[in-house]
């Protein structure tokens, strides 16, 4: 099965006070037609930039998309004109973010900002898109969608109001779905409300999602397959299973850890120290060096890491190859696979 | 409380607030030197104690001032607003006469200001480091700085003896015949130079105080949303963005206003438009202090009902308001 949407060596750099800082130091990621990826990572690690990436939304200035490619079923979306992006934004691909609060136009009800988008892509009246709208908020799981549809953003809660983006968003059938830390800004009972909501529709929808988060307990729970993103880098990625049965990566491993009472423990114990959390921070763009950025937070790390940044993968396989697999960038894995 | 109370308790505070203006402008005015009985007397060829008696007596001037003032508050209440000492004629209708013209040249340049201002600040903020970006600011900068008489002076060079394009004077042709139609269109070519002048100071503050607001908005979360719906970048800026982005811009307007009739008046004196700006300035001449008092207080009730407008256009514009005020 071809992928629906393929990522391929992509670079994003931003000019900064610092010069030229490279945000995305070329990343490679699959989302399967109907699949749920997820990208975890610490904060500033890259996940919304290759979010807007695959949305053609970079702010540039400051952000320039250097190289690489974004495929979208056959075509290089990296390439389009902007009136093909505006074609595919909101209808094909649409994206949900962290900020439900202040996503929502405030001027604007609820319905009026769902229909807009519906009469966008569709060849439908005003009316109709007004009705589609409250049918959406049903879907969604909004009371009273009707009396609803004409409230405005301050009158809904949090939760409510990502049921309205995630309405939005779905509202003309796309067929990927990036949320982007939907969950973040919501308290937990509504977390899991919206994760459930999410798997519903994809059952309902077929659409691919993905799934960005700082969480292992959100990919636990959602993903079919993870990118496990560092510094601007995928460092791992495979079944989620596998890599949460079988963390290669020691920071993948650390995210593991800190997932809270998941019993996972004993079976990443025994391969690594444990980590309750991973001491450190992400280390600031513009000051990476030549070898791995984990380097100074790893617990495993020798001479080689300082020198040689790890390839993702076993050396030589391509990135199509990954796919199903289990690939990881790190020396220590790597002898550990080879002893 | 719904939308009428609001209006209501609003109109409440307006009149409150009139009344206290008049009473302020009233005991003001009486407190600055000079004495209108001989003003009177002087109009009149000659001052004899026995004529300045008579007058003080006919104008009621021999009262305690605070029994003028409860004749003159009581009044403005009936609408009696007292007579001129210069004209001898109801000071209403003098006011009455000039009201209009003043009206029309305020609320034209306001448009121009707004309409010119915000354009200039929202096309300066699509790019914030262009070069139209940097002429918008350095244009508001000296916009802001320059006086409105030299404005005006500069736009009556530029237009009397290079350019004439536009009459520098009155609000009217002399001698004009022709229909209503013609006669508005008079109308506008006369108002033209007045209300540039009065709107190009105003213009600069409203350029600078949307470029600055719109390049907030722009980086709004709702406005990265709306991108991603797939709307043009001119949906984007032109529906999402700036209906935020106005809403300080109208908070400012209502300010505005009462500094913009301020204005008015040095605006009329300079191309003398017959508006109650003039009147307002001869009556300082003058020393007819009925007049003064009479234009003050529609100046004041100009600015009250332009701030209710204001309010009401600013609860239609946010939602966040109108519940807001609902719920209190
Ligand atoms: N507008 C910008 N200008 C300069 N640098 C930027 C800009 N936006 C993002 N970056 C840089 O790109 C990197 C990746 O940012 P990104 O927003 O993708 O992080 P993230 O993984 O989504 O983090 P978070 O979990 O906090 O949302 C960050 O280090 C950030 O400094
Ligand atoms: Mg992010």
């Amino acid at each position: 099965m071809d992928p629906l949407l393929s990522v391929r060596d992509l670079k994003v750099e931003f000019d900064t006070r610092h010069g030229r800082v490279t945000a995305l130091a070329g990343i490679s990621l699959d989302v399967m037609p109907g699949e749920t990826l997820g990208i975890v990572g610490e904060s500033g690690c890259g996940k919304s930039i290759t979010a807007l990436a695959m949305m053609g939304l970079i702010p540039n200035p400051p952000g320039h998309l250097t190289d690489g490619q974004i495929v979208f079923e056959g075509e290089d979306i990296t390439r389009a004109s902007p009136r093909r992006m505006r074609q595919l934004r909101g209808r094909d691909i649409s994206m949900i973010f962290q900020e439900p609060m202040t996503s929502l136009n405030p001027v604007f009800t609820a319905g009026d900002q769902i229909a807009e988008a519906i009469m966008l892509h569709q060849d439908v009246s005003k009316k109709e898109a007004w009705e589609e709208a409250v049918e959406l908020l049903r879907v969604v799981g909004i009371p009273e969608p009707r009396r609803r549809a004409a409230s405005y953003p301050h009158e809904m809660s949090g939760g409510m109001r990502q049921r309205v983006m995630i309405a939005m968003a779905i509202s003309c059938r796309p067929k990927v779905l990036i949320a982007d830390e939907p969950t973040t800004a919501l308290d937990v009972t509504v977390q899991a409300q919206i994760f459930d909501l999410m798997r519903d529709i994809q059952e309902k929808f077929g659409v691919a999602i993905v799934m960005i988060t700082h969480d292992m307990g959100a990919i636990a729970e959602m993903a079919d397959r993870v990118a496990v993103m560092y510094a601007g880098r995928v460092i791992e990625q495979g079944r989620a299973d596998d890599i949460l049965d079988d963390p290669r990566h020691p920071y993948t491993s650390g995210l593991i850890g800190c997932i809270p009472a998941l019993g996972r423990e004993a079976a990443s114990a025994e391969r690594l120290p444990p980590l309750a959390e991973i001491p450190g921070v992400v280390p600031p763009l513009h000051l990476l060096g030549a070898g791995c950025a984990f380097a100074d937070r790893c617990p495993l790390v020798h001479d080689r890491c300082r020198r040689e940044r790890p390839p993702l993968a076993p050396h030589g396989m391509a990135a199509q190859e990954f796919l199903g697999g289990h690939a990881v960038a790190c020396h220590a894995a790597e002898r550990e696979i080879a002893a | 409380m719904g939308a009428s109370g609001y209006i209501l308790r609003r109109l409440g505070y307006g009149v409150i607030l009139l009344l206290g203006v008049v009473v302020l402008n009233f005991l003001l005015i009486h407190a600055a030197p000079g004495d209108p009985a001989e003003v009177i007397a002087g109009e009149m060829g000659g001052a004899t104690q026995e004529m300045m008696d008579k007058i003080r007596a006919d104008y009621g001037l021999d009262k305690p001032l605070i029994v003028q003032l409860g004749l003159y508050l009581g009044g403005v209440v009936t609408g009696d607003l007292g007579e001129s000492y210069f004209f001898n004629q109801p000071v209403i209708e003098l006011i009455g006469a000039r009201i209009v013209p003043t009206i029309l040249l305020v609320v034209a340049a306001q448009m121009i200001a707004i309409t010119l201002g915000v354009g200039m600040g929202v096309l300066a903020a699509r790019r914030p480091q262009g070069a139209w970006s940097a002429f918008v600011s350095v244009f508001s900068t000296i916009g802001y700085a320059a006086p409105v008489f030299w404005t005006g002076l500069m736009l009556i060079i530029l237009f009397a003896s290079m350019l004439p394009l536009f009459p520098v004077e009155g609000m009217e042709s002399a001698r004009f015949s022709g229909g209503p139609i013609l006669y508005a269109l008079d109308v506008l070519h006369h108002l033209f130079l007045p209300a540039l002048t009065l709107g190009i100071i105003f213009l600069a503050q409203y350029a600078r105080l949307s470029r600055a607001s719109m390049i907030d908005v722009l980086g709004a979360d709702y406005v990265r949303t709306a991108r991603a719906k797939g709307l043009s970048e001119r949906k984007v800026t032109f529906k999402h963005a700036l209906r935020n982005a106005v809403l300080p811009i109208m908070t400012v307007a209502g300010i505005q206003f009462g500094n913009l009739i301020s204005g008015a008046l040095l605006v009329e004196t300079v191309f003398n438009w017959p508006g109650m700006g003039r009147l307002a300035f001869d009556s300082v001449l003058r020393r007819d202090y009925p007049t003064l008092l009479g234009v003050l207080f529609f100046a004041a009730l100009m600015v009250v009902v332009a701030n209710l407008l204001t309010d009401l256009g600013y609860r239609l514009a946010d939602p966040r308001i109108r519940t807001g005020g609902s719920r209190k």
